[in-house]
């Protein structure tokens, strides 16, 4: 399979064989120069011998660039010259030992059997010589007795070392080369994929364990077979050929090529593979080096991969649609109640953009004057000169009313500046109707990756119905909701009076989910003698027909409790008229409470409402339990019993509606109890009060239902006050009232109380009198309490008219005879009167009788 | 409009009864004069203005006492007032020498036995 190796170079040997060649040109010239037999032809020796110099000289310049067959040549040339020198000389015997170096050289540094072959040649020459000198000479037996058994013994003995190093070499080449092979044969063995080499026939000479199993065929079986056969089908081999001799023939030395093929395996089935194919030169040979590897389960994972990526994809698609759907929910839900139009719109773009994950959206309205951009999700834009109201694709879609979708819009179409069209790639038009009418046109703007399809198309009219749907219900509200609010407005205080040494707030909290007027509602309102009358009703159902019930319970109740009818009396009228003029369904409860401060009392009727709730100090706050009845409206002529108890100063009376106590899986009791905790730890001013209450039953502010909330508080009397009062004569009741409620905490006595409140009326009187009933600014009653000295100052910002005679003049002596001391200050900002009373001692000019 | 007084008339042969209840200030008392006044026929012989159960009157109420007993007397008609001892109207009358424009009386019918009388 193998060449020797060469042990040495063949410049070495040329090299050798030229100090050879040396040595013999040397040995002619000492023949020459010692004393010699006449024999020798002395001419023709020196010129073999300048031969050899000659030879020697060449073929030592020329080292580098001789041959095996030079050498071969110029030994025997030298053996022949040799032969000549010896011919020349005679009987020289110093020859023989040059043919003994040929001989040498030649088995050093050529094989044995070139060694052998110049062996003979020099035994050839030598004969000739022997032959042609004399045979019987002394130095030729000589020579033939010593020289050639010793020359025999050293060729014999060379060509031994000779052979036994040979053997040696080539066993260690063979070792090293199996080494070698075995090494090779490991790492492809062990590599993952096939390794196969080709010839330029296409037979296969390497084929590693990976490729027996990848293809089924052991080792043994493919190597020395066309591959083509083997592995290749039919179809494919003529490529395969193709292939391979394209890459072997071509220029460069290493070539390689990567192709995606399809083989055979042993037991016939047909795989894809991966081919990675490299050019490899071995001396002069041309071999296509080639790892394959299966890539089916590459490409199954690949394909699996990609399933599972489509798999995805469709699954979030379907979320995605579900999601939207779901989505179309939010477009109608409760959130989007109890707003204006404008707020509704506003909203829904946002909705909806994020429903169709769009990019955005945008709705025009129907208006007056064409169609009008109303809402976009990126915000109204600003008024920059251009009309944005000229959309020439909205109104193609409310002239057809039927949905567009349109891709790659012109600039014109975008419903929005802030829009561009690159950006925008698609987007879908949608009339919204109401019952027929287009009211308006939904826009929705997509941006890549997004594109809207017709799938789109038939989720956006669904957004579009739901959004036409809002935007109608919206416009209902509205209009209801603007009703209901003006009459709540009306029925409802527009503020609460203010009431000398009473305290009074309320609040009124729709129901979080209602659209509708409710029909709680609540008054206050002072009565003749000086007290003050808080109501507190609540009319079943809601709307419109609830709220005028409610107008005209108000108005009656208020038309009956100042005509001064005591509250029982009061609420029996109020069952009059609910019970000829209601509807069954209008059942009403009502909580009519009088307060009288100056009498320290409450008294009340309760037709079927919750009873109110009495704060004293910070004990826990009881109902006022008693007084029921049933509700209003619902028997002809129902007993209404009043019911009073003793309200001291400082306490406080709360009434409310049952949406305050009232909710969804909680026992009303439990409500109730709560709000009593509530309200004994609640802060005495009214107003702070109900916030507490409210903060604490309604958190968030939205109730299930309506809830009103009403408190007073009789505040407690001090030593001293300031009250002022409109300059009407209507003020004269509420102002005794107040002295009276005073003068009792002055401890005066019944009769001082009566005589003071006289005196002050008539200064009092005296004021209103001057005012000329033109109201204009108030007058201002102080009262101080200086030990048993009771002082009040009545001021007014009008002149004081000196008491006329007569009639009216009576006014100052009243007010002389019936206190200590009066004083009449008039400045130009205004007029004080001051008066002053001992109490607890005997009028001095008055007599009893 | 708050009605703080209340007028009940009674007519008793010749006599009128006025009977005045809550409180008389200036807010009622020139509309209840008239009523009063013109609830008084020619014929009739007298009045009562029975103020026992007025709580309160002022000098706009005593004004209108004082047109009333004008107003009578002219046409020769008797006023009599009743007013009950320790109560507050009867002291504001008093202070204001009511007694010497028409007598007062401590109950109606001490005032109706006091006209048959005369």
């Amino acid at each position: 399979v193998s060449q020797a190796p060469e042990l040495f170079d063949l410049r070495v040997k040329a090299r050798s064989l030229a100090y050879l060649f040396a040595a013999g040109a040397l040995m002619t010239v000492l023949t020459l120069a010692l004393p010699h037999d006449e024999a020798v032809m002395d001419a023709q020796l020196a010129a073999v011998g300048a031969a050899a110099l000659v030879v020697a000289v060449g073929l030592y310049l020329l080292a580098a660039h001789v041959t095996r067959r030079h050498l071969h040549i110029v030994l025997a040339v030298g053996t022949a010259m040799v032969g000549l020198a010896n011919h020349y000389t005679g009987t020289t015997a110093l020859y023989p030992l040059v043919f003994s170096w040929a001989v040498l050289y030649a088995f050093y540094f050529f094989t044995l059997r070139e060694a052998l072959a110049h062996v003979a040649l020099v035994a050839v020459t030598y004969a000739v010589l022997l032959v042609e000198q004399d045979p019987t000479s002394p130095a030729v037996r000589w020579l033939l007795a010593v020289g050639t058994p010793v020359t025999a013994g050293v060729l014999i003995s060379r060509m031994l070392a000779r052979l036994a190093r040979e053997t040696m070499h080539a066993e260690e080449r063979e070792r090293t080369l199996r080494q070698n092979e075995a090494h090779t044969r490991q790492v492809l063995d062990s590599a993952p994929d096939a390794f196969i080499t080709l010839d330029r026939d296409g037979i296969i000479r390497i084929w590693n364990t990976a490729a027996e199993q990848v293809f089924g065929w052991a080792a043994d079986e493919a190597v020395g077979n066309p591959m083509r056969e083997l592995v290749v089908p039919p179809e494919l081999r003529a490529r395969h050929d193709e292939r391979r001799l394209s890459l072997l023939d071509s220029e460069q030395a290493t070539a390689s090529e990567t192709y995606e093929v399809e083989f055979v395996r042993r037991d016939g089935s047909r795989f894809p593979a991966e081919a990675k194919v490299s050019k490899v030169t071995v001396r002069d040979e041309v071999f296509a080096a080639g790892f394959v590897r299966d890539i089916s389960e590459h490409l199954r994972r690949e394909e699996e991969r990609e399933i599972l990526v489509r798999e995805q994809a469709a699954r979030a698609e379907a979320e995605r649609v579900a999601e939207m759907v779901s989505g179309m929910q939010l477009l109608v839900d409760a959130a989007l109640a109890h707003r204006t139009l404008e707020d509704i719109i506003a909203d829904l773009v946002i909705r909806v953009r994020g429903v169709l994950d769009a990019t955005s959206a945008s709705i025009f309205m129907v208006e007056e004057s064409g169609l009008v951009l109303r809402a976009t999700s990126e915000g109204m834009p600003k008024d920059d000169g251009t009309d944005p109201r000229d959309n020439p694709f909205a109104a193609r879609v409310a002239s057809l009313r039927e949905p567009i979708l349109l891709s790659a819009p012109a600039r014109d179409d975008l419903p929005h500046p802030g829009l561009d069209t690159p950006e925008v790639d698609s987007m879908i038009g949608v009339p919204l109707l109401a019952e027929g009418e287009v009211t308006g046109v939904l826009v929705v703007c997509a941006s890549a990756p997004r594109h809207f399809d017709s799938e789109d198309l038939g989720l956006l009219r669904l957004a579009a119905d739901r959004v036409a749907l809002a935007i109608d219900h919206a416009r209902v509200y509205q209009r209801e909701h603007r009703i209901a609010e003006t009459l709540q407005r009306s029925l409802l205080p527009e503020r609460l009076p203010q009431l000398p040494g009473l305290s009074v707030a309320a609040r009124y909290l729709p129901a979080a989910a209602e659209a509708e007027v409710g029909g709680d509602w609540y008054d206050v309102l002072p009565t003749p003698g000086g007290g003050v009358g808080l109501v507190m009703g609540d009319v079943a159902g809601k709307g419109l027909a609830a709220a005028s019930m409610v107008g005209r319970l108000r108005s009656a109740l208020r038309a009956y409790a100042l005509e001064g009818h005591p509250p029982a009396r009061v609420v029996e009228q109020l069952n009059r008229l609910t019970w000829t003029e209601g509807d069954e369904s209008q059942m009403t409860t009502l909580l009519y409470v009088v307060v009288d401060a100056a009498e320290n009392t409450v008294r009340w009727v309760n037709a079927g409402h919750l009873p109110p709730l009495l704060v004293v100090g910070d004990r826990l706050p009881h109902f006022l339990e008693g007084g029921g009845s049933v509700p209003l409206g619902v028997l002809p002529f129902p007993a209404f019993e009043e019911v009073s108890v003793r309200m001291e100063p400082g306490s406080t009376v709360v009434l409310y509606t049952d949406g305050l106590v009232e909710f969804p899986g909680r026992h009303i009791d439990v409500g109730m109890e709560k709000l009593a905790e509530v309200v004994r730890y609640a802060p005495t001013d009214p107003e702070e009060l109900c916030d507490h209450v409210l903060l604490s039953l309604v958190p968030g502010g939205g109730a299930p239902d309506d809830v009103a909330l009403l408190a007073l508080r009789s505040l407690p009397m001090v030593d001293r006050f300031d009250v002022d009062f409109p300059t009407a004569p209507e003020s004269l009741a509420s102002m005794r009232a107040l002295l009276r409620r005073w003068l009792r905490h002055a401890e005066s006595s019944d009769r001082e109380t009566a005589e003071i409140i006289t005196a002050c009326g008539e200064a009092a009187t005296n004021t209103i009198e001057h005012a000329g009933g033109g109201g204009g600014a108030p007058f201002v009653i102080s009262g101080r309490l200086n030990g048993h000295e009771v002082e009040i100052t009545v001021r007014d910002s009008g002149a004081w008219r000196a008491p006329r005679a007569g009639d009216h003049g009576r006014g100052i002596s009243l007010m002389e005879a019936l206190m200590d001391s009066v004083e009449v200050t008039p400045t130009p900002e205004g007029t004080t009167v001051r008066m002053t009373r001992s109490l607890g001692r005997a009028q001095g000019n008055g007599e009893q009788p | 409009v708050t009605d703080l007084v209340n007028l009940d008339i009674e007519q008793q042969g010749e006599i009128v009864i006025a009977h005045l209840s809550g409180e008389l200030d200036i807010a009622g008392a020139g509309r209840i004069g008239e009523q009063i006044g013109e609830s008084v026929p020619a014929s009739a012989r007298g009045l009562v203005v029975d103020f026992s159960a007025l709580e309160f009157i002022d000098s706009s109420g005593i004004a209108m006492l004082f047109g009333l007993a004008r107003r009578l007397g002219s046409r020769r008609q008797e006023l009599r007032v009743v007013a009950p001892a320790g109560e507050p109207v009867l002291r504001v009358l008093q202070i204001v020498e009511f007694d010497r424009a028409a007598r007062i009386h401590q109950s109606v019918d001490e005032a109706l036995a006091a006209l048959a009388q005369d």
